[in-house]
């Protein structure tokens, strides 16, 4: 029997069970062992791991993610929902309240599991059997240990570790995501919220443009034709704002699910606009370092990568000796006669398949390719981190600079341009509808500045992230891609 | 201004310019002006006797006189006119102004005019209506060279026939006179002409056009058609002095036209007669008695009548459209539309719209909003009884018994003798008239169609 299948078959493991006499004698393979393979499910789930990745990073507005939403969080949920919800507010409702936090932490619970799992000594295998033969009868009693298992613990133990940081790692990057998805959903929501306001003064003004309209028309002012026109006007203003409320109403919504919630919290209200632009670019050196020091998906890669490592010493190991078994062998047999005499046999029973076709070469060759695929996926995120960092650098600081244009460049002309026309407006220079018609370019400009200041916040968001945290666009594939890359418990 | 002051300005003038002394040795001084004020008559110093004009808010060129010759120098060149208090305008002008200054001569009298050329590119001058010799008249490759940016050009002739004449460039002519380059020349008789009567009061002006975008301060150049600006010697109304007599005076107006359209030109209160062209004098069987005369792109008209009735009366082009400022050629007309509840509205995104023109324009006449800086109001003007609306080509005759003879100074508004004045009718109640205007939901059965024929008709 695969000793790793037996292992996992066996009840929750105690590395401090006694089983009693014969068990003395195994213990002498194991003694050694019994150090290192001691382990325990840590008891808060692998939340203060998580924090200490995350704890420092600018994502978390200083917040600790909740593996479980209890009273307190809730209470404290409410009170961040009672007021005007702001980035930082919303990324600690998210870090306490969505189900995405307490996904990654059951994820991560799992990986403890199997650490603890993998580090524990195997469970004895007692084998009892009784035969009877005419008056004859034979007890066979037999405790067998699975020895590989306890030749290859320490290698286990120190891969499932291993498996485990990585899975720490991930976890992190996990509530980092959460943490900037929450901040630019919030930036969404807000700039469509803002956004709405303006499209909707256009759309009024249009309005006012085609009411006026109808009037010259109805007075014989105005041709169908010159009436006609306004109300053209009016009606794509309107769509227009129709797009705007809806992309309002779906942006906000993508908030709600991230932020978890539902019920009567989802009246919750947004402040009336982004916050304003930094006043200047931070120093940040040479970002590349700083990704390739700090990001969780390279050090993530790099845990994995050492992970397989072992897993590949392990394989060397094992593909020999692959389901040797040792068991500690006491058979007594009853005569049933009239001496009621017995005998009793002791022994060792050595269990070795012989290596006659597979001498593990296949097994080995696997190994070493699962170790260069994880080497190169090293690589491949380095690659990945740096150009991201660059690239979100530069992406920082173009919309720094297009959102600062439009603030002090684009909306000041704008709004000089009105004041000239409301002046040739005064002077009969200008109609009115010239004067309505600017007044809606300047609200479509204002709008074009708000997302630009948006565009601003969220690539602010993707430095953060491309800086220390993860990809910013790529978690869920790195997600998926690493999954099938840990090398199955054994099972070959 | 007055002669004192006009002579010291005068003389700053030329201690400014006193760097191109040397090079200038030979010519006479350029005398500048840097006032827009009617100058008073220049009494001639020298060579024959004659009565001199008054240029509207213009001046008379002084002159050497070097062996017999009448020597003036122009200086063409940028300048700023103030068309109006608080409208100024970038324009090419003649020593100091546009237009340039009016040059009196006698007939007969021999002439020597120095052009110096400050402007940017080449120019020409053409003495226009005059008998001068093929060589003098100033077309620019055709009789002559053009005279280079830098450059004094020299023209000689004899003052032939006398009469009403004007100068302008004939060198990228369009532009050049667009950007206001003319002037007036006066050719008085030598001694009493039989069609030339003496008059107390000769006034002369041009007739310009420009187009000055709205809150900028230099005339587009390629306008063809669509001028803004309409001017009496580059001024606009408020800002044209007034034509004022002594009672009973005997009064010449004379009028040049070098815009790109007619002016019908329109006094009130008298009747008058075309006693010369530009052609010269015209015959008295060939007079008869007018309120307007159009002077036709181009020409030169003088009016003469005696100015026989007291009062302010008016003196204008009578397009109307030439008696206003700049105004939107595009702005629909408003009348009779409602802006209620529409207002409200427009004021949350405009917070200083006010309505105008729902009941016609007279608002703009009164309503003091802002407008784009540098820019003449389509309206303006106040009189004693209240707003004028109007602007452009608009100016007042003021007739006075007590105005002192070759006093040209303005008597300020006319004191009506009581009763004299159109009064409102007391206790009168009349309901103000219905607009009639037909509905277009249900005209269909209007069939009366009037079908314009299209085309430039912009004046």
């Amino acid at each position: 029997m695969n000793p790793f299948v037996r292992r996992q078959l066996a009840g929750p493991p105690h590395c401090r069970r006694s089983s009693g006499a014969l068990f003395k004698r195994a213990a002498a393979f194991g003694g050694a062992l019994v150090l290192a393979g001691c382990a325990s499910l840590s008891p808060d789930g692998g939340t203060a791991d998580v924090q200490a990745l995350v704890g420092n990073n600018p994502l978390m507005a200083g917040t600790t993610a909740q593996r479980v939403p209890d009273e307190a969080s809730q209470k404290s949920v409410d009170a961040l929902l009672a007021k005007p919800l702001d980035a930082e507010s919303a990324v600690r409702i998210a870090l306490v309240n969505s189900p995405r936090v307490q996904d990654a932490f059951a994820t991560l619970q799992i990986s403890d599991a199997d650490r603890v799992q993998a580090a524990s000594l195997p469970n004895p295998v007692l084998s009892f059997s009784r035969l009877a033969q005419g008056r004859e009868r034979e007890f066979e009693r037999m405790l067998s240990f699975n020895v590989i298992g306890l030749v290859t613990l320490p290698w286990q133990a120190r891969w499932a570790g291993q498996r485990h940081e990585a899975a720490k790692l991930q976890a992190a990057q996990s509530v980092l995501l959460l943490a900037a998805d929450t901040r630019r959903a919030w930036v969404r929501a807000v700039s469509a919220q803002q956004s709405v306001v303006y499209l909707r003064d256009a759309k009024d003004a249009a309005e006012a443009g085609a009411e006026l309209a109808h009037r010259m028309a109805q007075v014989g002012n105005w041709s169908a034709l010159q009436r006609t026109r306004e109300q053209l006007l009016l009606a794509d203003a309107a769509a227009q704002l129709a797009r705007a409320e809806q992309t309002a109403v779906a942006t906000r919504e993508q908030l709600t699910r991230l932020l978890g919630l539902g019920g009567e919290r989802i009246g919750y209200t947004l402040p009336d606009r982004l916050p304003p632009l930094p006043k200047s670019a931070p120093e940040l050196g040479d970002v590349q370092a700083l990704a390739l020091r700090d990001r969780l998906d390279v050090r993530s890669a790099q845990a994995q990568n050492t992970a397989v490592a072992d897993s590949l010493g392990l394989t060397r190991a094992t593909s020999v000796i692959n389901a040797m078994e040792i068991g500690a062998v006491r058979n007594t047999t009853f005569e049933n006669d009239a001496d009621r005499s017995r005998s009793t046999k002791r022994g060792f029973e050595l269990d070795l398949p012989l290596p006659l076709f597979d001498w593990g070469q296949a097994r080995t060759g696997r190994a070493e390719a699962q170790y260069m695929q994880s080497a190169a996926r090293v690589r491949d995120v380095g690659v990945l981190a740096a150009s991201e960092a660059r690239e979100a650098w530069q992406g920082w600081n173009t919309s720094y600079a297009l959102a600062r244009r439009y603030r002090d460049e684009v909306l000041p002309l704008r709004k000089k341009v009105n004041e000239e026309m409301v002046l040739r407006y005064n002077g009969m220079l200008a109609s009115v509808w010239e004067l309505l018609g600017e007044t809606r370019a300047s609200m479509l400009v204002v709008n074009a500045g708000i997302e630009a200041q948006r565009d601003f916040w969220l690539a602010d968001t993707d430095l953060q992230l491309a800086l220390t945290g993860s990809s910013p666009g790529g978690m869920t594939a790195l997600q998926t891609a690493t999954a099938g890359d840990a090398p199955a418990a054994g099972g070959h | 201004m007055n002669r004192r002051n006009f002579f010291a300005g005068a003389a700053t003038a030329v201690a400014a310019t006193t760097a191109s002394r040397v090079s200038m040795a030979a010519l006479p001084e350029p005398v500048m002006q840097s006032s827009t004020a009617t100058a008073p008559p220049l009494a001639p110093p020298n060579g024959r006797p004659y009565n001199p004009v008054v240029t509207l808010n213009g001046w008379t060129l002084p002159w050497r006189m070097n062996a017999g010759v009448k020597e003036f120098h122009l200086v063409a060149e940028p300048v700023v006119r103030e068309m109006a208090p608080g409208f100024k305008v970038n324009m090419w002008g003649y020593n100091g102004q546009s237009p340039g200054p009016t040059i009196e001569v006698v007939e007969g009298d021999r002439v020597r005019i120095y052009v110096t050329n400050k402007l940017p590119e080449h120019t020409t001058v053409h003495w226009h209506g005059q008998r001068l010799p093929n060589g003098m008249d100033g077309v620019g490759g055709i009789t002559q060279p053009h005279i280079p940016p830098g450059k004094t050009f020299v023209y000689e002739f004899t003052a032939r026939r006398p009469g009403t004449f004007m100068y302008h460039p004939h060198a990228d002519e369009m532009v050049q006179m667009a950007m206001g380059m003319m002037g007036f020349w006066i050719t008085h008789p030598k001694e009493s002409h039989p069609l030339i009567e003496p008059v107390q009061r000769d006034f002369c002006f041009l007739l310009g056009s420009f187009d000055v975008e709205p809150g900028s301060a230099t005339p587009k150049v390629n306008t063809m058609t669509d001028f803004n600006i309409w001017s009496f010697n580059s001024r606009v109304f408020p800002g044209i002095d007034t034509l004022n007599v002594r009672k009973g005076d005997r009064v010449r107006i004379r009028v040049g036209n070098l815009t790109m359209t007619n002016h019908p030109i329109h006094i009130h209160g008298h009747e008058f007669e075309v006693t010369g062209t530009d052609g010269g004098p015209v015959p008295r069987t060939a007079r008869w008695p007018e309120v307007s005369v159009d002077v036709a792109v181009g020409q030169m008209r003088q009016m003469e009548f005696i100015a026989d009735e007291e009062g302010d009366w008016s003196l204008h082009c009578h397009k109307a459209h030439h008696t206003m400022g700049p105004m939107g050629h595009e702005v629909p007309t408003m009348i009779g539309v409602d802006q209620k509840g529409v207002v409200d509205k427009i004021r949350k995104l405009v917070p200083d719209y006010m309505v105008m023109g729902d009941k016609g324009m007279a608002d703009m006449g009164e309503m003091e909003m802002p407008i784009p800086d540098n820019t003449m109001p389509m309206m303006t003007g106040a009189g004693p009884f209240g707003s004028a609306e109007m602007g452009g080509m608009f100016t007042l005759l003021k007739v006075r018994r007590d105005q002192k003879p070759g006093d040209y100074k303005d008597p300020g508004w006319f004191k009506h003798p009581a009763g004299t004045v159109a009064r409102e009718v007391p206790g009168a109640s009349v309901p103000p008239a219905p607009r009639n205007a037909p509905s277009p939901g249900n005209s269909s059965n209007t069939d009366a169609t009037v079908r314009k024929p299209s085309g430039a008709h912009n004046h």
